[in-house]
């Protein structure tokens, strides 16, 4: 008994070996060029070496999460999103200050060009002729228009038909270059929706649609060998690694050899930048900025993606402090609140205090306003106009019988509770009292099930939210159409404020399909509801991350982080 | 005997159902699988409503069972929306060994779970064996030298080993030897993960990478063991036929290996042996901790995005490995022992 | 026969009480044990008194303590005035949290949620196994059966998957990781009880009583259960070491005590990623965990010794 144990150990842990060995499938041997030191050649720019760009480096970025998979049909989660732009693109990208930046389209499309027709519904997009598939196919508009098909097709059990179902009506080519879109209506978003998580191979995935009836089970999904962009996938072990290497195949030829992403938990992942073993990472947190910077290895970076941390505001006469009704008094309650002085006491100072909803979602935010100062001597005439005054002596003011108590509400996170300490003090001075509410998570973030925001339990909640990033649309949160009442549960808009001169606004922006005309709409939205002290923000929340000091030429984005993959290299 | 072996076995069939019946039923109380979805924000409720019919998810709990039973090929399921199923279902179930597909990433479960069995079955190979030469060498040796100054120590030492929570040696060993090592200019070992990517995947980079996990691993079931090996020795040497045997002018040694050692050891690997089914599901710690990939991390990924497929396929993986173990172990005792036959 | 029972009655109590007097002679006669009582009585009273220990409120950052002088940091290592930290800078033994809380009162109140972890669960799954396996034992056939196969579905897992799997479904919390633990360990105390209320089922004490015409109740209470008391200690004593293990597992994965609770398993996962810039943050709740569970394991171990004869003799 006691020797066959030994045997049956020994044999499952050579066997073990030997397949963990081989592990993944599709790899053969050890990339042998890995060793080699960086080439000189891999410094120079890639632009002089058109003919044979030689590569060489490996940049290792570290995932805290797995990619679920890698076909932008069946993505549910950013860290599956964010690798396709290693290796599948699309029409364009976007760049740190989310300008797009052309891919496969050979120009944008406006009206001059004649890309954009009169009415708006129709986009005519010219594609470059030159670019290739990594397995020497050319691109063509076909396979976009394959891809619209897949996206839409009931066969296919993909995670999202935003927005092909809704809006488009048709996709053609008339010809391998030029693809031709239909939509129902006007399209803002256009620019920002439109295949910007890549384009799938016709050649490949056609014949497996045809012989299967569905992509679902695709071996591509997860082993996508023939791809479009700087690097081409070539192994995935699960929970382990995925790695791409350069596609000689792309316009703009990588610099690096490799990319190689390991999948760690978040303590593994500090590690392993603090001891140098990793060139990006990222989902980290405030706090970690301190560590990666002293440690000398790595720089801490951060990238606008959206978020805000924020104030919503309760409007609903019914449930809301009858103060709150009163631009004034919203006023008063912002410049009662020193926000740069949370932003620097309790986030290091690594970030700012936006003034709209739309300051991390550049170019929309408008440059012209800046946040309310710290004043508490203002605030103070404000209340005093307004009428709160403190007339029983209690130290907070009151109007009518009615004491100037605000409830304060935010979930179990303790920056939150640090926040909100901190305010209820900076309050205090002004005469403003505060009642702060902690809920469980579940609980705060429910809104159907007599959660506080639904029930209206609050005057000011605490959150970080985004826009439709990166296109700007979050216009449900504010439309009058969408507050939300018995007649309509499925509104967006709990906090049941409602400005027709805003729904205009956010209606007209809604078709407006020339970027630069719905940009200034923004700015006019941003106006209104800065004046009007609709949402007050309390920091930027920008995507963290970190970069070694050897993987030199990052430029992150909050679209799409990777979009500059090509220019990536390795200096020791 | 015959007989014995067929009632034994299918008393574990009904046994193996029950088995899947509670986890099914435990899964239905999973988080919602869809709402975990999507990249940056919620997917959008139309979205929510197709994804939920399409995979079969809006189903009442006994066809979802019976689906993952015994496959849906036999019918036609509604992908369009139109409330009339037309889609022949493809799903061939459990029991035709199709554990079905993840929510997730749509690959087939049984891939998933059977790409990281080699990587687990390597770590905790390697750890087992750690285990069983560490315990034997120091229980029978601070049995031999029962209340000596290297007995009181590694009594202490196992005590402290024994109670020691995995995820502080882990952290600890990693931060002395790979980030301090580093520092100081002393050879160090590697964090995380299965190889460096700058050497590639050879067999040296694998051992090199496994040493802390392992170590992290066997230091605190060494403790435990080595205690009970040390009293069953201290039990077989108290006995009268090693008395005996040391009487008859045996020399030590040879007493200690060739009669204690044997006796004592006994239960000890009968004790190891009917933990290896339980090794299938991986170290879900140190897993995690050291960046591992095994099948304790894919529950633990799983689990956070209510993969109930692939949760089921490894706890019901581990559950039938079990049942195969105890039925494998009875059946060699009912060989052992005949008593058990009647009983 | 009423004699005799009766005569037997006094003397099992009297071979009980000798038996307790014995087992109470050699646990204090083991030095193992005797630490470990130490420890754990040093535990239970700082768990009593906590309160009063504690310099600060576990759950407050320093940014709510009304007057306080000194540098608001997160992390900040440990300051104690002995070891020439400045008299100017408010004491900290074991620093500051990354929330701004003081580590070293999080630790003392630690010490009752991690007991009260560990008693509770233990009493839980005794509770539930003790009637579980006295119902199979005693009823034996068809009773035995389904019980025992509930049984072996639970002991068909890796508790600590099963844990959190259950836990998964119950929801993220303090109280529920304990009921998922609880769970999980219920087979091995039912086994326990099964098996020792077989072997006294059918012996002549039990028969009397059961031919005298006792109940069932009488029976089982009386006569039976008190036989199976003596593994049981021992099992719950390791088992409170062995939860408290576990609790602090699932905590590590987020799975169990919530913030702000000053749990020490969760204390340890939120602060994991700290380890290479404030490891006293992950050392000193590490080592409470090893500390407690330490006390419960040298108990535990002196007991079944001072409790069972057989291995009296061999250490």
């Amino acid at each position: 008994m006691k020797r066959n144990l030994y045997a049956l150990l020994s044999l499952l842990v050579l066997a073990s070996m030997v397949l963990a060995a081989c592990g993944g499938g599709a790899e053969t041997e050890p990339p042998a060029v890995s060793t080699e030191p960086a080439a000189p050649a891999a410094t120079e720019p890639a632009a002089t070496e058109p003919a044979a760009p030689v590569q060489s480096g490996i940049a290792v970025v570290t995932f805290v999460q797995q990619p679920t998979t890698l076909s932008p049909l069946y993505q549910t989660q950013w860290f599956s999103s964010i690798t396709t732009q290693l290796w599948l693109k699309g029409l364009w990208s976007f760049d740190s200050d989310n300008n797009p930046v052309l891919e496969i389209a050979a120009e944008l499309p406006t009206t001059e060009n004649g890309g954009m027709s009169a009415d708006g519904q129709t986009l005519t997009i010219k594609l470059r002729d030159d670019v290739l598939w990594s397995d020497g196919e050319p691109v063509t508009a076909n396979d976009f228009v394959f891809t619209y098909e897949m996206f839409v097709s009931d066969k296919n059990v993909v995670s999202s038909t935003y927005p092909y179902a809704d809006y488009v009506t048709s996709m053609e080519a008339p010809d391998d270059t030029t693809l031709v879109i239909h939509f129902n209506a006007p399209f803002a978003a256009w620019l920002t929706t439109l295949f910007n998580t890549g384009v799938l191979p016709e050649h490949v995935l056609r014949p497996v649609f045809e012989a299967e009836g569905t992509l679902d089970n695709a071996a591509w999904n997860t082993a996508p060998t023939v791809g479009v962009g700087p690097f081409v996938f070539t192994e995935w072990e699960t929970d382990s690694h995925l790695i791409f290497e350069a596609n000689p195949n792309w316009i703009r030829p990588a610099k690096l050899q490799q990319v190689f992403i390991r999948i760690a938990d978040d303590a593994a992942q500090e590690v392993a930048i603090l001891a140098g073993d990793t060139d990006i990472g990222t989902f980290l947190d405030w706090s970690q900025a301190d560590a990666i910077n002293s440690n000398g290895k790595a720089k801490f970076v951060t990238q606008p993606s959206g978020y805000d941390e924020g104030w919503f505001l309760n409007f609903d006469p019914e449930t809301a402090h009858p103060a709150m009704q009163d631009v004034n008094v919203r006023k008063a309650i912002v410049l009662a609140t020193d926000r740069e002085k949370i932003v620097n006491d309790l986030l290091g100072g690594l970030t700012a205090v936006p003034a709209t909803f739309w300051d991390s979602t550049p170019p929309y935010g408008n440059p012209d306003i800046s946040p309310y100062p710290y004043d508490p001597t203002e605030a103070g005439s404000l209340l005093d106009a307004a009428g709160w005054v403190d007339s029983n002596g209690d130290g907070t003011r009151d109007k009518d019988g009615v004491e100037l108590v605000l409830r304060y509400i935010s979930n179990q996170r303790q920056l939150r509770k640090d926040v909100q300490a901190v305010v209820q003090q900076m309050w205090a001075q002004v005469g403003i009292g505060v009642e702060l509410v902690n809920y469980g998570d579940d609980f705060f973030n429910s809104y159907a099930d007599g959660g506080p925001i639904a029930t209206g339990n609050y005057d000011i909640a605490e959150w970080s939210d985004v826009t439709s990033f990166p296109d700007p649309e979050q216009s449900s949160y504010w439309l009058c159409s969408q507050v939300v009442g018995p007649d309509n549960p499925d509104g967006g808009n709990w906090q049941g404020y409602c400005n027709p001169e805003l729904d205009k606004l956010f209606d007209q922006q809604a078709t407006e399909t020339n970027p630069e005309a719905r940009k200034e709409l923004y700015y006019q939205i941003g106006q209104i509801m800065f004046d009007d002290v609709v949402w007050v923000g309390m920091w930027k929340d920008p995507d963290l991350w970190a970069v070694s000091n050897r993987l030199q030429g990052v430029k992150f984005s909050g679209a799409s982080p990777f979009w500059n993959a090509h220019e990536w290299s390795i200096s020791e | 005997m015959v007989n014995y072996i067929i009632r034994r076995v299918l008393q574990s069939i009904p046994q193996l159902f029950l088995i899947s019946l509670v986890l099914f039923l435990l899964m239905q109380a999973f988080g919602d699988p869809i709402a975990s979805l999507g990249v940056r924000t919620p997917p959008k409720p139309a979205d929510r409503e197709r994804l939920r019919r399409q995979l079969g998810l809006d189903q009442p709990v006994y066809v979802q069972y019976v689906v993952w039973l015994a496959g849906n090929d036999w019918m036609k399921i509604d992908m369009d929306g139109d409330g009339v199923p037309e889609t022949p279902g493809k799903r061939l179930g459990v029991l035709r060994g199709d554990f079905g597909n993840s929510l997730i990433n749509k690959r087939p479960v049984s891939e998933l779970v059977t790409e990281r069995l080699p990587n687990t079955l390597l770590l905790m190979g390697v750890v087992e064996i750690v285990i069983i030469v560490f315990s034997l060498a120091f229980g029978v040796y601070s049995a031999i030298r029962q209340y000596s100054l290297f007995d009181n120590l590694f009594t202490g030492f196992s005590f402290i080993g024994y109670a020691m929570p995995i995820p502080l040696l882990a952290l600890l060993l990693m931060y002395l030897f790979s980030i301090n090592f580093k520092e100081w200019g002393l050879p160090y070992l590697p964090t995380v993960g299965m190889f460096d990517p700058q050497v590639g995947r050879t067999p040296g980079q694998i051992a090199l990478h496994m040493i802390l996990p392992v170590v992290s691993l066997s230091i605190i079931s060494i403790a435990g063991y080595s205690r009970y090996v040390r009293s069953s020795m201290l039990e077989v040497l108290g006995l009268d036929y090693i008395r005996t045997a040391r009487a008859k002018g045996l020399q030590k040694h040879i007493v200690v290996i060739r009669h204690a050692l044997r006796n004592a050891t006994l239960p000890f690997v009968t004790l190891i042996g009917l933990d290896i089914p339980f090794l299938l599901a991986g170290a879900v710690l140190t897993e995690t901790i050291f960046a591992w990939p095994g099948t304790g991390r894919l529950f633990v990924t799983s689990i956070s995005q209510s993969d109930f497929p692939v949760l089921m396929g490894i706890l019901m993986m581990t559950g039938l490995a079990v049942v195969f173990f105890q039925l494998v172990t009875d059946i060699a005792y009912s060989f052992l022992d005949p008593r058990i036959r009647i009983a | 026969m009423g004699q005799n029972l009766a005569k037997l009655n006094t003397e099992t109590s009297l071979d009980s009480v000798s038996l307790w007097g014995i087992t109470r002679k050699r646990l204090f006669r083991r030095k193992s044990a005797v630490m470990g009582m130490i420890i754990l009585g040093m535990l239970i009273l700082v768990a009593l008194t906590a309160q009063w220990l504690a310099p600060y409120d576990p759950t407050k950052s320093m940014l709510d303590v009304p007057d306080y002088t000194g540098k608001i940091e997160k992390r900040l290592p440990p300051c104690v005035h002995a070891f020439g930290c400045p008299q100017s800078e408010p004491q900290h033994l074991m620093g500051l949290d990354g929330n701004i809380r003081d580590e070293f009162s999080r630790l003392l109140y630690g010490a009752r949620i991690s007991l009260v972890i560990g008693f509770a669960t233990v009493s839980f799954s005794i509770l539930i196994g003790t009637v579980l396996g006295a119902l199979a034992g005693y009823f034996g056939g068809w009773v035995d059966n389904t019980i025992m196969r509930v049984m072996d579905v639970v002991l068909a897992f890796p508790s600590l998957l099963l844990a959190i799997a259950i836990v998964t479904v119950l929801g993220p919390g303090l109280i529920n990781a304990l009921i998922a633990i609880g769970i999980v360990s219920i087979p091995a105390y039912a086994r326990v009880v099964r098996g020792s209320v077989l072997s006294v089922r059918e012996m002549d004490y039990v028969s009397a009583t059961r031919s005298l015409g006792g109940n069932t109740y009488e029976i089982l209470f009386r006569r039976i259960l008190p036989n199976a008391l003596t593994p049981l200690i021992v099992q719950g004593t390791l088992g409170i070491a062995s939860a408290i293990l576990e609790t602090a597992a699932l905590s590590f994965l987020g799975l169990g005590a919530q913030h702000p609770t000053p749990e020490w398993g969760s204390m340890l996962g939120q602060e994991r990623n700290q380890v290479f810039t404030a490891p006293h943050l992950v050392f000193y709740p590490g080592l409470a965990i090893m500390l407690t569970v330490l006390a419960f394991n040298l108990l535990g171990d002196g007991l079944r010794d001072a409790l069972d004869p057989r291995l009296a003799h061999v250490s």
